[in-house]
């Protein structure tokens, strides 16, 4: 069977969660710190954050590399999970495909948009894409599936 | 003498998000690559294990690098796709790639990495390239 995502409001639980997730993203963790990672949208199922792209993640060519695209994707993408679940559970990346569908020079910024599609049983489907923020041009698409909860203890756990 | 090791080493001084990920890579014919465990590298402190998008751009630059050293032309990748096979540690990652076929446009790579144990996978890589 597979669930879709019932539109409505975000758990309560999970919305208090998020909030010191926002917070400590922004302000504690260093990678996210070094993105400067600004929420836009917050859903239930949906997750929309704007980010630097800074020189530090250059590729070889002199414009952003691939891999951060797919880091951004997959932090984003976690986050849209979280927003769906009903009580707070781990997530960790199962897989992820990221299509990149155009490139841009370090300094600017860009949007990362990404919804659940849907929850069948433990696993969460994700898409969603990357775009730049001064004139919406599509970087890449990103599909990833996601492991929630577990069965043993955290430690371990990925995500 | 140019060396197929010296070509990746070219490539990766070149790029900034190398010495991001303290990536490094040695051997002659058969190329080992190296990501140097860095606090930045880590996902959710919580759990403190490698960032899966940063075990993807460390997989994705090892099979640039590779593939620059083998077709010596401006190399773009077109798309990757990622399966995390089993948790990461706060430590540093190795890295194998394979040329599974190089055309004339296009070619297609793997990448797997793992840290104390080879036998023991924690992600494999696939990716499409395109070529000059």
């Amino acid at each position: 069977m597979n669930d879709q995502l019932s539109s409505g409001d975000i758990n309560p639980a999970i919305g208090g969660m998020l909030r010191a997730a926002r917070d400590f993203l922004a302000h504690e963790h260093s990678l996210f710190r070094t993105l400067a990672l600004k929420p836009i949208l917050i859903g239930k199922g949906k997750a929309t954050f704007s980010m630097d792209l800074p020189p530090a993640f250059a590729g070889a060519d002199g414009m952003v590399h691939g891999g951060l695209f797919t880091i951004v994707i997959d932090s984003i993408f976690v986050l849209a999970v979280f927003t769906a679940l009903e009580e707070i559970k781990t997530i960790a990346t199962i897989n992820m495909r990221t299509d990149y569908a155009g490139t841009i020079a370090p300094g600017a910024r860009a949007v990362c948009a990404a919804e659940c599609e849907a929850i069948r049983g433990d696993v969460a489907y994700v898409s969603g894409k990357l775009t730049t923020e001064a004139d919406g041009r599509l970087l890449a698409t990103g599909a990833g599936a996601f492991i929630v909860g577990t069965k043993g203890p955290m430690k371990g756990m990925r995500l | 003498m140019t060396t197929h090791l010296s070509r990746i080493h070219e490539f990766a001084s070149r790029a900034p998000l190398a010495s991001w990920l303290g990536f490094q890579a040695s051997g002659e014919d058969d190329i080992v690559f190296r990501l140097t465990f860095n606090e930045t590298h880590i996902g959710n402190p919580a759990i403190r294990a490698l960032h899966g998008g940063v075990i993807a751009a460390f997989l994705e630059l090892s099979m640039q690098a590779d593939l620059f050293a083998r077709a010596g032309a401006a190399i773009s990748t077109a798309n990757i796709s990622i399966d995390y096979l089993s948790s990461s540690r706060p430590e540093n990652m190795t890295g194998r790639v394979k040329l599974l076929r190089q055309g004339r446009r296009i070619a297609f790579m793997e990448a797997s990495g793992w840290q104390a144990d080879e036998t023991r996978l924690v992600a494999v890589a696939r990716a499409c390239f395109t070529l000059g």
